[in-house]
């Protein structure tokens, strides 16, 4: 039985959104998506605590070699990601019942709810699977629940930002289904595990076939997750959807293709035969531009969300630099980081929702002050914001600890200047937010203490996610040793 | 028991926030403020007196993040002299901030603070104190731009920036030291076990990393103009910036690196302490000099203080015994001499509302005491025998002869001369000009703000009378090095 539960989480999701659209009450339709992901939720512990006692789960659905052969791979990376990817989820979910209402009008809101469970089912789809094709598939339901979820809002700018991230995302999947092509005329398979085998003994009779794969899956999925230069739909929709939309966006969406770049680099290749090609030095360039120019983009936003979806262009960087990196702690750590972050954007994009939701503007300089009238918030966000900057046991720092490290050990030492710079960056773009919200007396001239305060239960899982950061980072070791 | 010693850094700490969760008012807050920062002196000297050098951890993560306290007797003196300054700049601070009824604020941070660099003091590997030394940071921030005005801001703007650069550079040194030795704690002779006779050049950046990004705290030259900026901050908060809280944790922190981490012999090896004697010599006579031109008081102590703050490192690039013992007692020194000369200038400030020398002609009339107790310690700090300042110049200018260094000896007292230079036109015109004496009636400062400054005045003649104590401490912790 256990060993179908990544066949029956997706199953549950996909199920339940399926019945909420024949739900006309948002009541039921609010509990009914919270009872199919705390289920999926509880669901993937059980599958982690499997898979620690019993090692990799592989689990086919059909015969695994034929084409229409369905394999899940479930080893630690993908169970901790898909506890990490359920836990934020219904803590999105959580805060989402109580502000939805505000954001997008009420003959939409059951489609939210049918949209985040597809985007979850869709998410851990492409974590568990172990064929390209399926991925794909999973890829592109994602892909549209996406943009679903962008449009609920139904103003001009989330029009535009959606056609925007559709027609690039669409360019990333055609660039993605090509390499699968290509993938497949070589070797006639789409499982990774059986391409690896085929491509280890015949790699070097297709140089040039190999590095056009690596570079169509490079820059397709690197569009998906808007890597540094193809980011340039980022802002634009992650900064006009409804906030837990966003929050999932950010915080989700984006990290699973770059899980699935980690698994074409590493499983279906492997590292010997990765490293003998140029693609890594591309993208180990590419984390870096996107580490500096992200956190650069970043200082010169003038509204909130624009600004911390720029600061996921930045960290995107980082998840990337640890690919590129191209060895085994590298990969380790960019997961490491798939998941510091994923924590940690979506507790700063609900902050920031509450920040938007009180002062009714989106506007940085119009949060001057707020540290005295929403202080528990702000102090929620200074916490998030000091594990961006690096202050020491937050993932942000174990991250750039173990990155740097990396870079000594493969002996890239002036690499450290980018991933320390980049941190000084951020420390120029969060800390502002955190000053004139605290601090100076023209800021909180005429602030009522506590006037804009939110109530304790809307917080939950703002809290939740930021203990859950701290832990993360407390534990770290441990998380990065089972990579 | 090992427990007992996390006391002297939480209690502050908890205390700081009870005075946010409580909202006392203004009674209850002096009393909490006051009482805490005395129980924690009586804590703190008793670990320095009964703790041996065990060592405590509070978490254990892996090899590197391994936060724990060890007090050696480096450690315990500078704990025990931030947490004795600290209560002496309560009692001051009290008076001096007023009756406001928003400062609960401040207190909290003032209070965190002390716990933060009583958590610098007892750190016992790098990574602890690297974690404190950011923090630091980010608590003295808010005290900085207490007084919230755009300039303040600005002033504290610069603070933070300085401080996250150089808190970057020692991060980088750090991974780099790490991916060598995989060993961060404080071991007297360094943790380095053989001379890195096939990389020096790799040392030797280490070495300048975590010199240099220590040294933006301890206002190094080139990257002092931190400090004079900060001087908006209440004088309370200046003078235990000055004189313990952030430039010494930024010395205390280069000694540990110097003699705890790198070790002084690796160090000489690799040339680098030359490059920084360069840079020390440097930052002795252009803080004396730019003193000399600064027509705001607080801004004359400010650049004073950079210019001191050279002698103590001093006893960091120069590998003597005689270096090391002037450095530290310098430090200690200084704390005690800058603080009153700092509480002086506050009071006249305070009271007088002068900040500028030549509004303060015949201050001195008017304020006796004070002025009187401003003169010992500028003489103190000229270093005229037999004051405490002489003391630690003198063994900083032995060692240099000892290591056949001529230029140190000269340019202490070129250093001197100009630090007379400074402080005698204060001192005069606050005696000898303005109006006779009999006109001016005496109108002291209150006692909470008197009784600190004569007591720190008379702390400083009778160290200079009796430092057999402390050296006799230092030299415990020096014998293990040299």
């Amino acid at each position: 039985m256990i060993e179908l539960i990544p066949f029956i989480n997706i199953l549950i999701l996909i199920i339940f959104s399926f019945t909420i659209i024949i739900i006309k009450k948002d009541k039921i339709v609010k509990f009914m998506s919270l009872i199919s992901n705390l289920a999926v939720f509880i669901l993937s512990i059980f599958l982690l605590i499997q898979v620690l006692d019993n090692g990799t789960l592989l689990l086919n659905l059909g015969k695994s070699s034929s084409l229409l052969g369905i394999q899940f791979y479930v080893g630690p990376m993908e169970a901790v990601l898909s506890v990490v990817f359920t836990f934020v989820m219904l803590m999105i979910l959580w805060f989402s019942y109580s502000s939805i209402e505000n954001e997008i009008s009420k003959s939409r809101i059951s489609f939210f709810y049918i949209l985040i469970n597809l985007l979850l089912a869709s998410l851990l789809g492409v974590i568990y699977s172990n064929d390209l094709f399926n991925s794909y598939v999973f890829i592109e339901v994602s892909t549209l629940s996406a943009c679903g979820l962008i449009i609920l809002k139904d103003k001009k700018e989330n029009i535009k930002a959606t056609i925007k991230y559709l027609i690039m995302s669409t360019i990333g999947s055609g660039l993605v289904l090509m390499a699968i092509a290509y993938v497949y005329s070589i070797t006639g398979h789409l499982n990774i595990s059986s391409i690896n085998e085929v491509i280890i003994s015949s790699y070097q009779n297709h140089n040039n076939a190999v590095l056009i794969i690596l570079g169509l899956f490079t820059v397709g999925l690197g569009i998906k997750s808007a890597v540094f230069p193809l980011h340039s739909w980022l802002p634009d929709a992650h900064s006009s959807a409804p906030t837990p939309a966003s929050a999932a966006l950010s915080a989700l969406v984006i990290k699973v293709y770059v899980f699935m770049l980690i698994k074409v680099l590493f499983r279906m290749f492997s590292y010997e035969i990765i490293n003998d090609f140029i693609i890594m030095d591309i993208i180990l360039l590419l984390g870096s531009m996107g580490m500096i120019f992200g956190s650069i983009m970043a200082i010169f936003q003038k509204e909130l969300k624009r600004m911390v979806a720029y600061s996921s262009v930045a960290q995107m960087g980082y998840i990337v630099f640890g690919i590129g990196l191209g060895t085994v702690s590298g990969t380790a750590i960019a997961v490491y980081h798939i998941i510091g972050h994923a924590v940690t954007k979506s507790s700063l994009f609900l902050i920031s929702g509450l920040f938007i939701e009180k002062t009714s503007s989106k506007k940085i300089e119009d949060l001057k002050g707020i540290g005295k009238e929403m202080p528990i918030t702000l102090g929620l966000f200074t916490i998030g914001a000091f594990s961006m900057v690096g202050i020491p046991i937050l993932p942000g720092f174990i991250s750039k600890w173990y990155l740097s490290l990396t870079c000594i050990e493969v002996g890239r030492v002036p690499l450290i200047l980018i991933i320390l710079a980049s941190s000084l960056l951020n420390v120029l773009y969060y800390f502002p937010i955190i000053i004139n919200g605290y601090f100076g007396n023209e800021n909180l001239e005429g602030k009522i203490y506590k006037s804009k305060k939110i109530e304790l239960k809307r917080l939950m899982p703002v809290f939740l996610l930021v203990i859950a950061m701290i832990l993360i980072g407390a534990f770290s070791s441990r998380l990065i040793d089972l990579f | 028991m090992d427990i007992f010693i996390l006391i002297p850094v939480l209690l502050p700490i908890i205390a700081g926030f009870s005075l946010l969760v409580f909202k006392p008012n203004y009674n209850k807050r002096n009393l909490i403020v006051i009482s805490t920062t005395i129980i924690n002196l009586i804590f703190v000297l008793f670990v320095v007196i009964l703790k041996k050098d065990t060592s405590f951890h509070i978490v254990r993560i892996n090899e590197f993040l391994d936060l724990y306290f060890m007090p050696d007797n480096v450690g315990k003196i500078f704990a025990a002299l931030v947490s004795t300054l600290w209560v002496f700049t309560v009692f001051y601070a009290i008076d001096y901030m007023g009756k406001n009824s928003n400062l609960n604020k401040f207190f909290m941070f003032f209070l965190i603070t002390e716990g933060i660099t009583i958590g610098i003091a007892l750190s016992g590997n790098l990574i602890t104190l690297y974690l404190f030394y950011e923090l630091l940071t980010l608590s003295t921030f808010p005290l900085v731009i207490e007084k919230g005005s755009e300039k303040a801001l600005q002033a504290g703007k610069k603070y933070l920036i300085y401080s996250f650069f150089g808190a970057t550079m020692v991060l980088f040194g750090i991974i780099l030291l790490f991916s060598q030795t995989q060993n961060l704690s404080f071991i007297p002779g360094g943790v380095i076990e053989s001379m890195p006779i096939s990389n020096p050049e790799f040392y030797l950046l280490i070495y300048l990393l975590l010199f240099l990004g220590f040294g933006v705290k301890a206002a190094l030259v080139p990257f002092h103009s931190w400090l004079p900026s900060a001087m908006v901050a209440p004088t309370p908060v200046s003078s235990l910036l000055h004189a313990v809280a952030v430039v010494k944790s930024g010395i205390f922190a280069l000694g540990r690196m110097t003699y705890y981490i790198l070790g002084w012999e690796v160090i000489e090896y690799t040339g680098g302490n030359d490059y920084m004697l360069i840079l020390v010599l440097i930052t002795i006579l252009m803080g004396s000099f730019l003193a000399i031109h600064q027509e705001n008081l607080k801004k004359r102590l400010a650049y004073s203080t950079i210019s001191q703050l050279g002698y103590i490192m001093l006893g960091l690039v120069i590998f003597e015994n005689s270096s090391y013992l002037g450095g530290f007692l310098h430090m200690i020194f200084h704390a005690t001499i800058k603080i009153t000369l700092f509480f002086c200038v506050g009071a006249i400030m305070h009271y007088e509302n002068k900040t500028e020398l030549h509004e303060i002609e015949g201050i001195g009339k008017k304020m006796p005491k004070t002025m009187l107790s401003f003169t010992v310690a500028s003489i103190c700090l000229i270093g005229i025998p037999p004051m405490n300042g002489f003391v630690s110049k003198w063994f900083l200018a032995i060692g240099g002869l000892e290591k056949n260094n001529y230029i140190v000896p000269i340019i202490l007292l070129l250093s001197a001369l100009l630090t007379a230079a400074y402080l005698i036109p204060i001192i005069t015109t606050a005696f000898f000009k303005g109006k006779p004496a009999h006109d001016v009636k005496v109108s002291e400062p209150n006692n909470f703000m008197l009784i600190p400054i004569i007591v720190l005045a008379a702390v400083n003649v009778i160290l200079g009378f009796f430092p057999n104590a402390i050296i006799t401490m230092i030299q415990i912790a020096a014998s293990k090095l040299f």
